[in-house]
């Protein structure tokens, strides 16, 4: 890709709302810069009011002049401030839109053809007659034919107006082509076939796209690179393989997540937070009300859009932050179940290693779920990584500290950030204590605030995880407490600290199915409002496939699989993960004998 | 598609002259809606307080005949010596009760008959828009005036003339925002919650229209002043009741006076009061349509 | 288009109903106090006595006289005059030609100068243009047309002099020339045809510039003008083709106004309309003139509406498909 075919460098849209009265002005689109090669497709991905439509118009000039600011460059001459005339060249014959809604973007009195028509005539110098034979064979080669030319638009269904908004944008041969939102509100098929059109006609004339939409999917089809937009500024932009593959901007990556997908097992969870106000967007960094991971430095500058790899990002993190790293731990215990110590090993006793080398990474704001039958020693890793256990060989970072070396202090304002949900709670909390004194304790330890700032605390953390809070309720003892709500007090216990990451071992299997299925929504919208790492250890894949965001397989003591939930869970590449998947439970009687 | 362009149709013909737009080239004046009000109050003062404020009865022969204006007569006196200001201010209860009388006639018929047609619809709608398109097909002037040469005007006959022609502009509004409201969730949930028609009607429906029974009020209130003057302007209305429209007209029964003076103070002011109401209620009617129907000019 | 060709002819029935029924019906006997000698409204010309009781047939039966009445309209006997013991058909043939030339030409100049305005208006919404147009608009559209008429009166042919004060034309005028004649006539008809141009302009103009406003910010006029397509383009042919719809739609109560308002005007101007001519018969009761009138001016409204609801169907095709 050499010279650029669209330069947009700095490019600002900004206007006062209309009636207001000094209601601040509307920053639709605050200093956004990017290439478009001749010949390559860019995706504009975002949220509904990211600016994207904004963006679209004003390569059109068809903001009023006085709000648009920057540069946009169209092989090489600039096109920012040329004059109403001078856009009328440029409209369509070099830049041409289609539209969002094709439904209402055909004038209602006049045929499809003479609209057409009157376009191609309007840009090219074509007879009458040359002019209908182009757009016959245009229309044509878009799957159409003429009887679509002579009817009027409200006689066409929607996908066909859509494909025939195309045949327009298409009709002048323009240099770069704008697609907005091209497939929203359609039925798969149609969106399908949609996709399909774009990819001939880009292939075929070497058409430079600019695809505006929320349509991952179709992104990932079509795009060659991604820029995604947020409030009005771009936070992340590279390949497709890339952003899409491995977001590293927070937002980039919750909206990943956030897309339907047929290869995801897991159940939808939408962004938190909502998109910021235009007229008064937050300080800093946009993203940073609804990122799990913002520092003091984000709500004070603006990151900049800066290179990483062959990408750039706008985050003062860098991106995605590794919330838990660990490599390559390694634990062995003695036959008869003592520890032992690499240091002090005694070679009579037959020695069991529970885990051999395993490494993994929790990411900021992830729910990773570590698979395995009993035995493979899930449980040791959970413990390894929360610190209750001491590895014999491997490093794990915490936010980038190697917590393997931290004691004192250090290692309590640690495990301050790391919580664990252990797997039998009826052993995990004392009988003398009540409920108030068992979710209290951590606070107690931890010296946090005065004694009704805790039991306010004690009081929140028991409402966000569904219980009462009556007086009577706190006064009870864990004997007294049915299964689910014991689970809940070992949660509530777990999160009363606010940690960044929360390790659950097997935090459902004592419970029935309908509990289950409440605990683990629970535990899923606790760790979407709270924006916290989660680390589900569980051998119900059906079940963790439910709100994991990548899936880790471990047999014997090493981690033979790993990938997003729904790669795991429909192209699994183990055998041992087949045989976990066809051994899930399923009450359906006419799936396969396993 | 059908329906899209109907609605469109609709939406210009609910509002013909798209008061809502108007409205952000006034509220750049001022308040359209206070301008209107405060000259509607005026005039309803002037009706309320007319035997205070006329110094002469009106049908008493206070002065010689056509006297010029003076510190007795304010506006002169007419042909036959009454004063002229003192049938200016008693014109104006002729013209108050008329227009809000008709207009209330007729709002009381249009929410009757569009709510009915709306609420039960079936055959019943059918029948009553069709014979609203009618009366709206049929030219209401010489209609009036046929109905009014016949009877003999008086001014209860001709408000309910008035209102009996003016209920189908209104009913249709009523008629298709009943419609709307009677397909939305939480109406169909009343019913399903057990709740009967009448409690339907008072808690659910009556809030959604009583915007529009003002704005149908002050808007056919506008046009039954302008008729009635009319009528009376053309010797048609209550001989009776000396309205600003027969002031007019017997001012132009006296042979010669547009070629002096006297216009000035006989026909101008009856004129200027005629169109000052109609105004004052054309910009209430504007305000709030703007004020109270935001959700109906958004489609 | 059947359906409502099919309303229409049932509200010419209505019409003609109404109006065989209102003179009968109505309380006080309006057409017996004619023939009764003890009433104030007693003809007592015998002649004319006679024509009446021919006319109305009130010792037949209801059915028969309404019978009666609508071989009468069919055979454009509208029956006699009281005052003129003329038929009325004559009077209405002699009187409607000036009402049509008024009416015609002042709608065809308000629509003209309306729509002009009115596009140009909602192009530049907010402008000092739009404003004062709005606002003049505004307050023409809500005075009564008589009481603006006589304004005009008093300025143009009272003290400028400059229009004759009323008639349709010079009393025995003796032209010279086909030029002097179309002069004549056209000095006649200026003023009462500014008074009704202008008091339908209002109402036009706001009509146009709402739909247009409407228009202009629909889906398709942004394509439009992404399109490339120039600003009169945009204007004319996409902006001010869809906002003519409701604008035709409303043609018919245009209409409708349009001849209400030359009634009134006619009446000030003493220009020789039908509106003058109720004027006159309004004065004396002149029952079955009025009624004349009445049903002609309904016919020429339903032919309007009529007329307005075809425009529509040929200039949208959404309407076609009905």
């Amino acid at each position: 890709m050499s010279t650029p075919l669209l330069r947009i460098q700095d490019l600002r849209v900004q206007y006062s709302p209309a009636g207001s009265r000094g209601g601040g002005t509307i920053r639709a689109l605050d200093g956004v810069s990017f290439d478009l090669a001749r010949g390559e497709v860019l995706a504009i991905v975002g949220e509904t009011g990211s600016g994207k439509t904004t963006l679209a118009r004003a390569l059109l000039g068809l903001h009023p002049t006085e709000t648009v600011t920057g540069s946009i460059q169209l092989g090489g001459r600039e096109l920012s401030g040329i004059r109403e005339q001078e856009w009328q060249s440029i409209r369509w014959r070099r830049i041409a839109l289609a539209v969002q809604n094709a439904g209402t973007a055909f004038d209602p009195v006049y045929t499809i053809g003479a609209q057409l028509q009157a376009t191609v005539r309007q840009h090219l110098p074509l007879s009458r007659r040359r002019a209908v034979e182009a757009i016959t064979h245009l229309v044509r080669s878009l799957g159409l034919d003429e009887h679509h030319l002579h009817a009027y638009p409200h006689q066409l269904s929607g996908g066909e107006k859509q494909r025939l908004m195309l045949a327009m944008a298409l009709s002048c041969h323009p240099d770069v082509l704008i697609v907005d939102e091209p497939t929203s509100g359609q039925d798969m098929l149609s969106r399908r076939h949609i996709v399909t059109l774009l990819q001939k006609v880009q292939t075929e004339a070497d058409l430079s796209i600019l695809l505006i939409t929320h349509d991952l999917a179709a992104v990932a089809q079509l795009a060659h690179r991604v820029a995604v937009l947020y409030a009005g500024k771009l936070a992340e932009i590279g390949t497709n393989r890339e952003v899409l593959g491995r977001p590293r901007h927070p937002y980039t990556w919750a909206l990943r997540n956030a897309y339907p997908d047929m290869g995801t097992a897991r159940d939808l969870s939408g962004i938190r937070g909502h998109m910021p106000d235009p007229a008064n967007p937050p300080a800093g960094c946009r993203f940073h009300p609804r990122c799990t991971q913002a520092v003091a430095e984000c709500r004070l500058t603006e990151p900049a859009l800066e290179h990483h790899d062959s990408r750039l990002v706008a985050c003062h993190l860098g991106g995605l932050q590794t919330l838990l790293q660990a490599r390559h731990l390694a634990k062995s215990f003695g036959a008869n179940g003592h520890r032992t110590h690499a240091s002090s090993q005694n070679g009579a006793r037959q020695v069991v290693a529970a885990v051999k080398s395993a490494s993994l990474e929790i990411y900021e704001g992830e729910v990773v779920a570590l698979v395995g039958a009993t035995g493979s020693g899930k449980t040791t890793l959970g413990k390894l990584l929360v610190g209750l256990l001491t590895p014999d060989t491997g490093t794990i970072a915490f936010q980038g500290q190697a917590i393997t070396t931290l004691a004192g202090a250090q290692l309590v304002e640690l495990r301050r950030r790391i919580q664990f949900v252990p797997q039998d709670p009826f052993d995990s909390v004392s009988p003398r204590l009540t409920v108030q004194q068992i979710v209290r304790e951590p606070l107690d330890i931890q010296q946090t605030g005065n004694r009704d700032e805790r039991n306010q605390e004690v009081h929140n953390v028991l409402e966000s995880v569904g219980l009462p809070t009556s007086e009577a309720f706190l006064a009870r003892y864990a004997h007294e407490l049915s299964g689910g709500q014991l689970q809940r007090v070992v949660i509530a216990r777990a999160l009363v600290l606010a940690p960044k990451l929360v390790i659950a071992d097997e935090p459902v299997s004592m419970l029935d199915a309908s509990e289950q299925a409440k605990l683990i929504n629970l535990l899923k919208a606790i760790q979407n409002e709270r924006g916290m790492g989660l680390l589900v250890i569980s051998h119900d894949l059906a079940l963790v496939r439910k709100i994991a965001d990548r899936i880790l397989v471990m047999q014997g003591g090493q981690i033979i699989e790993h990938g997003p939930a729904g790669q795991i869970v429909n192209h699994p590449q183990h055998d041992y993960t087949r045989t976990l998947l066809s051994a899930a439970p399923s009450i359906d009687w006419y799936a396969k004998k396993p | 598609m059908l329906v899209v362009a109907t609605r469109y149709v609709e939406r210009v013909l609910r509002y013909p002259f798209g008061r809502a737009d108007v409205r952000h080239v006034f509220s750049s004046i001022g308040g359209t809606t206070a301008v209107g009000l405060v000259l509607f109050l005026g005039f309803v003062f002037v009706a309320i307080f007319a035997p205070v404020l006329a110094p002469y009865n009106p049908d008493a022969f206070s002065g010689k005949p056509l006297e010029h204006p003076s510190n007795a007569h304010l506006l002169g006196t007419n042909d036959v010596g009454q004063d002229i200001f003192s049938e200016l201010v008693f014109g104006t209860q002729i013209s108050l009760i008329i227009g809000v009388g008709a207009g209330l006639g007729a709002v009381f018929l249009a929410v009757v008959i569009g709510g009915a047609a709306g609420y039960i619809g079936g055959w019943l709608d059918f029948v009553l828009m069709r014979l609203g398109d009618m009366l709206l097909a049929l030219p209401r002037l010489p209609m009036l005036i046929l109905v009014n040469a016949l009877i003999g005007a008086g001014v209860w006959q001709m408000v309910i003339t008035i209102a009996l022609l003016f209920w189908p502009t209104t009913a249709r509004i009523i008629r298709s925002e009943v419609q709307r409201v009677r397909q939305r969730t939480y109406l169909q949930l009343a019913h399903h919650f057990g709740s009967n028609r009448l409690y339907v009607l008072r808690r659910h429906v009556l809030p959604h229209i009583t915007p529009l029974i003002v704005f149908g009020l002050v808007t056919s209130a506008g046009r039954a002043v302008a008729l009635e003057a009319g009528l009376a302007f053309l010797g048609l209305g209550d001989p009776a009741a000396k309205s600003w429209g027969l002031m007019m007209r017997y001012a132009l029964n006296l042979p010669g006076l547009l070629l002096t003076d006297r216009w000035l103070w006989w026909l101008l002011p009856p004129g200027v009061c005629i169109t000052l109401l109609i105004l004052s209620l054309t910009l209430v009617g504007i305000g709030l349509e703007s004020r109270l129907m935001p959700g109906l000019r958004r489609q | 288009m059947k359906q409502r060709l099919i309303l229409y002819l049932m509200t010419l029935w209505a019409v003609l109903t109404l109006n065989f029924l209102l003179p009968r019906m109505l309380p006080g006997d309006p057409l017996q106090a004619l023939l009764d000698p003890q009433s104030s409204t007693y003809v007592f010309d015998p002649a004319t006595r006679a024509a009446l009781e021919a006319d109305y047939g009130l010792d037949r039966s209801l059915l028969e006289q309404y019978a009666g009445y609508l071989v009468g309209v069919f055979t454009a006997d509208l029956g006699h005059s009281i005052r003129l013991n003329q038929p009325v058909i004559d009077l209405i043939r002699s009187h409607l030609p000036w009402t049509l030339l008024l009416t015609g030409s002042a709608l065809a100049l308000a629509s003209l100068v309306g729509i002009v305005i009115g596009t140009e208006a909602a192009w530049r919404h907010r402008s000092m243009w739009d404003t004062s147009l709005v606002t003049v608009s505004v307050i023409l559209s809500n005075a009564p047309v008589f009481f603006t008429g006589m304004v005009f009166l008093i300025v143009f042919g009272v003290w400028l002099g400059w229009l004759p004060l009323s008639g349709g034309r010079t009393p025995f005028a003796d032209y010279s020339s086909l030029l002097a004649e179309m002069r004549d006539y056209g000095s006649h008809l200026l003023l009462p045809l500014v008074t009704l141009t202008l008091s339908l302009l209002g109402g036009k103009f706001l009509l146009v510039r709402n739909s247009m406003l409407g228009v202009l910010q629909e889906d398709f006029m942004l394509v439009a003008r992404a399109k490339g397509l120039p600003a009169g383009q945009l204007k004319r042919r996409h902006g001010l083709r869809n906002a003519i719809l409701p604008f035709v739609h409303h043609l018919a109560s245009h209409a409708g106004f349009a001849i209400t308002g030359a009634l009134f005007i006619e009446t000030l101007f003493a220009y020789p309309g039908i509106g003058q001519l109720i004027f006159d018969s309004v004065v004396v009761r002149d029952y079955p003139v009025i009624q004349g009138v009445f049903l002609v001016v309904s016919l020429m409204v339903l032919s309007a509406n009529l007329l307005a609801d075809w425009l529509s169907y040929q200039l949208d095709p959404r309407l076609r498909e009905a």
